[in-house]
């Protein structure tokens, strides 16, 4: 089964989706698209 | 000639999943606000009365919290897949982080954590399998325990349990001692850091170095201080940075024995335990390093980050089972906690040592 597509899920670990979810949430703040984060 | 007819298994639909989450998601946000408001909430009402309090932090209140629920009324299934989400959260978080670090710090600090973890790494691995032998626990066992020990816990006992091909059982065994460990090094080890009176780069670098779990980890150095926090993350980031190498040590002992299968690419093998997110840390300290953010907007990507760490720190009390935790053998835990009293000791002896000679 060397052509069967891997599935989306095992193709990229958690960390992958982590830094992609962190890299956008950067970038929104970087072009002022979502409001200052208050803590 | 008849056939039969194979359908294949539908693939969940990415919306179904996600909404699968959202009953766990919610619950982590309410336990951790909840935490959030009764830091707020004390603070307020000993202000207004002039009442000397401690602070105690919303990083205990969320994880305690969390504690009582999942060992009293416990977790219903429907909220499990949402809640196991935490060390999401973490990884997001500790990218999110990398904004608050100059990359010049970033190599001073990590440059010394690095230097500090392989030391303390090869002394902690040396005792670890001493203690295994005279305890007379399993081999594959010490060394699933020594790693989780040494170097982060459970994501480190995940990546060598199927490099090693150790047991199920071995492998449960490890993890649930460190979880039992790390949960009383959180409240332990904010205790000592005070009773030393240490700064608290000294006290973040030690929780860095000294507690297992990323997780228990970022919480025992928020728990000691916001700064203390930051350095426990960046210590903690290096640690988890080696984790690769030392997991290929290991399956290349293990199959030097005949006992585990040879690795074939080391490199691509140390790119598939590679950490990802260190690199998001280091991308996005790399974009603060050259102005890329303005000041509010540093603000904020700090802000989000203690917003998933939020999450995060309500998660590590959610799924801590006191029960499951008492379940296992006792040889396993002791052999775990006398090596963590070590490592603790060696640690803040190196640690000492470093604000002395290389001024942290």
């Amino acid at each position: 089964m060397a052509n069967s597509p891997r599935p989306f899920r095992k193709a990229f670990s958690l960390d992958v989706y982590a830094v992609v979810l962190a890299l956008a949430l950067a970038l929104l703040v970087r072009l002022n698209l979502i409001p200052p984060v208050k803590w | 000639m008849t056939t039969t007819a194979v359908t294949p298994a539908r693939p969940e639909s990415l919306l179904r999943r996600l909404a699968a989450l959202l009953p766990g998601l919610l619950l982590l946000a309410a336990v951790g606000y909840a935490g959030k408001f009764i830091e707020q909430s004390i603070n307020a009402y000993t202000k207004a009365r002039h009442i000397t309090f401690p602070n105690i932090e919303y990083v205990l209140w969320a994880i305690v919290l969390g504690l009582v629920i999942a060992n009293t009324v416990g977790i219903p299934r429907i909220f499990q897949a949402g809640v196991a989400t935490y060390e999401f959260w973490l990884k997001a978080g500790i990218v999110l982080l990398g904004s608050r670090f100059l990359l010049g710090d970033v190599l001073h600090l990590g440059g010394i954590s690095l230097l500090l973890v392989a030391i303390a790494i090869t002394l902690s691995l040396t005792f670890m399998h001493l203690l295994g032998r005279a305890f007379k626990l399993k081999p594959k066992l010490t060394s699933l325990l020594a790693v989780g020990s040494s170097i982060c816990g459970v994501s480190a006992i995940i990546a060598a349990k199927p490099a090693i091909e150790a047991d199920d059982e071995d492998a449960s065994y490890a993890i649930a001692a460190i979880l039992a460990l790390g949960a009383i090094s959180l409240f332990t080890f904010p205790l000592i850091g005070h009773s030393l009176h240490l700064s608290d780069k000294a006290y973040g670098l030690w929780a860095g170095l000294a507690v297992d779990n990323t997780a228990e980890a970022t919480a025992a150095g928020a728990l000691y201080s916001d700064a203390a926090g930051k350095v426990a993350v960046l210590a903690k980031t290096s640690r988890n940075a080696l984790i690769g190498f030392i997991v290929l040590g290991y399956a290349i002992y293990w199959s030097s024995r005949g006992q585990a299968q040879k690795i074939g690419n080391k490199a691509a093998f140390l790119w598939q335990k590679f950490p990802k997110f260190v690199l998001g840390f280091l991308l996005i300290s790399l974009l603060a390093t050259l102005g890329f953010f303005a000041k509010p907007q540093l603000a904020s990507l700090a802000n989000l980050s203690r917003w998933t760490f939020l999450l995060t720190f309500a998660g590590v009390g959610l799924r801590t089972s006191l029960r499951e935790l008492g379940k296992q053998g006792w040889r396993p835990f002791a052999v775990g906690a006398i090596g963590e009293v070590f490592i603790a000791l060696l640690t803040l002896g190196l640690v000492y040592g470093a604000d002395l000679y290389l001024h942290l």
